[in-house]
Order: C-alpha cells, then structure tokens, then sequence
C-alpha cells in the first residue's frame, strides 16, 4: 500500500516518479532556512485537505502558535485534521522532572492514534532537538526502538533533521549514522550559489521501493505555496 | 512448606496486586472520563490533573498521556484554557458549558457500565 503523496507539492512528482510505501520513515534534512518544517507542513497539510484522514506534527523547536505563524508567513495554511502538539506546557509544568522525552513522544503519538483511528501521518519537528533534551544513555537503542515504534503504528513518518554543521566538518555524528541506515528514505534540502545567485534544492538521496530522481532541483515558494522546478546542473 | 495462613496470606497479596492492576488499565484506558471528572470540581493544569488522579486512585497517568487528551479536548471545544495571572508556567483548563455537560453525562455512563459489568461477572 502507497500514500498518495505525489500531488501535494506542485513539482514533486518531478523527483518522485512513484508513490511512497506506507508507513514508511523518512528524513528530512538540512541547513537551517532550506525550508524543511515548511516542505512537511505542506505536503501533511495538503494531504490532509484531500484525504478522510488525520495527522500529528509534532514541535519540540517552537510552540504551536508560533510555528503557524512561520507557517502562515509561508502562505501555508491550517488543516484541522492535521493536529499539532508542543511541550512547552509539559516542560513549564514539569521543570523540576526528568522527562524521557522519546518515551513520551510515543505516548503522544498513541494517544493519537487511540482518538483518531485513521491516523496516518506523523512528523517531528526535529530529531536534533529531541537528541538535545533526551538523556543520552542508550540513545542508539532508543532510536531504534523509537523508528520501530512508527512502523509499527503504520504511520509515513517525516522526521526532519537540521544536518549543515555535520556536512560541513565533513562527517555524520554518530547519531545521524544511525538515522540515515534506518530511515526508509532521506530527502535533503539546501542552498546553492550560481550565477543567478543563491537557489534552494531538494534531492531525494534515498526512497526505498520507489523510483526517484537523483538530482537536485531548484525549490521555489510563492504565493502559491513550495514548487519544485527543474534540475540544476 | 509454607502454612496455610502464609498461603492465604499470598493469595490475598496477589489478588490486591491483580485487582490494582485492573484498576489501574481501566483507569488508563477511560482516563479521558477521570480527567473530566475532576475538572468537573475544579479548574487544572496538565500537572495538577495527574497529581490529583495520582492521590485520589494511585494511578499514575504519564504526561505523554495527558497532555494530548488536554489539547485535543479543548479542540474540540469542550476545555477552556488559559494562563493563571501571574504565572505563565501552567495553563488551567476548565470544562466549557458543553464540555461539562458531556463530563457529566460521560461519568454517569460509565458509572453505569462499570455496575453493568459487574452484574455481569456475578451472574
């Protein structure tokens, strides 16, 4: 079984020639300001809008009203099936408490999942701040388990993953290993200076059981919303 | 060899054990009811609702849990929620006009399965 996601971004069936399995788990990465919270937003937000079904975005980054704002200010708008959750009150409330954060974040998800049946979509907005506020001990087991947890759930997951400083020491940390080997697929965001000055990309590195362009193209957004143009060579 | 006093005296342990057990998932699983049910007196934070169904039934209901039941309650319209003066740390949420009569109308239903379910048990 695919999830239709091909038509919910102008373009991007210019780079995915076939639909996604379901369920499956994908980064999204990138340098900060490549537009990777608002390529998800989009494509869960214009899914949701076509599509009897429910989603969870959730934000460890921003809270709620201040991730729509940046959403709006994208000409991205709302879709009341797409729920978004924030742990700005669980962290006020809960100060003096250690709390397990991927632990927790499962708990969401099931509890979702328990409200909404036909829930379908997930992301998390992003892993880098999740890995800044989860204890590290045995992190590579908790991610395991944790990437386990969405396929269980049988949700098509987007986890997005600021990458820049990584790229650009030339290695991966340990733990960005451990996600680009369990992730179904990775699609990387960035920016790229030419002679028509600086554009932004999108390049799917990987997408398991689906063909797919290799290259990168050029990332636009307008009034109109994200649009993915042609090639840049 | 234990006695046999030991071994009514284990039995009874585990049959306390078994039945806290039982409270506690139907407790985690119907804890939308709870958490109406204690707004119903008073208006809660997400963390007050978790001590206070913590110390009134000894469950601890995790705040992965709670949260979600929170928001997507008010969602829906039936929570109300805003900052206490002076301390932006803990939103308090109250039942709205509807949300207390669903609250109301949730806690004698399930009240009344819950008898039923007995009732049936004993037949």
């Amino acid at each position: 079984m695919s999830i239709m996601l091909k038509n919910t971004i102008n373009g991007l069936d210019k780079i995915l020639f076939d639909e996604i399995p379901k369920g499956s788990v994908i980064l999204v990465t990138g340098a900060e300001g490549t537009l990777k919270s608002g390529l998800v937003f989009s494509m869960m937000t214009n899914y949701i809008a076509a599509h009897d079904e429910h989603g969870l975005y959730v934000t460890l980054e921003q809270n709620v009203e201040s991730h729509l704002r940046n959403m709006n200010s994208l000409g991205i708008k709302e879709e009341g099936g797409l729920h978004i959750f924030d742990y700005r009150d669980m962290r006020l409330e809960w100060m003096d408490s250690e709390l397990d954060l991927i632990k927790t974040t499962e708990e969401v998800i099931d509890s979702y999942k328990e409200k909404y049946n036909n829930l379908t979509l997930f992301a998390l907005d992003s892993l880098n701040a999740l890995y800044s506020i989860s204890e590290n001990g045995n992190m590579r087991n908790k991610i395991y388990n944790f990437f386990s947890h969405l396929r269980d759930e049988d949700l098509t997951s987007f986890l997005i993953m600021e990458s820049a400083q990584s790229r650009i020491s030339g290695q991966f940390s340990q733990f960005h290993q451990i996600e680009h080997f369990l992730a179904d697929g990775t699609i990387e965001l960035g920016m790229i200076e030419g002679k028509g000055g600086v554009k932004r990309y999108i390049q799917i590195l990987k997408m398991r059981a689906t063909k797919h362009a290799m290259e990168k193209h050029q990332l636009t957004i307008n009034d109109n919303g994200i649009n993915i143009l042609g090639p840049i060579y | 060899m234990k006695t046999s006093v030991e071994n009514v005296a284990d039995l009874c342990e585990f049959s306390e054990d078994n039945c806290k057990k039982f409270v506690d998932r139907i407790i985690k699983t119907n804890r939308e009811v709870f958490m109406m049910s204690s707004l119903l007196e008073k208006q809660m934070c997400g963390y007050d609702l978790i001590k206070e169904i913590f110390s009134r039934c000894d469950v601890f209901l995790s705040q992965g849990t709670v949260y979600p039941v929170l928001y997507t309650l008010e969602g829906e319209g039936l929570l109300h929620a805003e900052y206490s003066k002076g301390d932006m740390r803990s939103k308090k949420y109250s039942l709205t006009l509807s949300g207390r009569k669903v609250a109301e109308k949730d806690v004698e239903d399930f009240a009344k399965a819950l008898e039923q379910v007995s009732l049936l048990l004993k037949r």
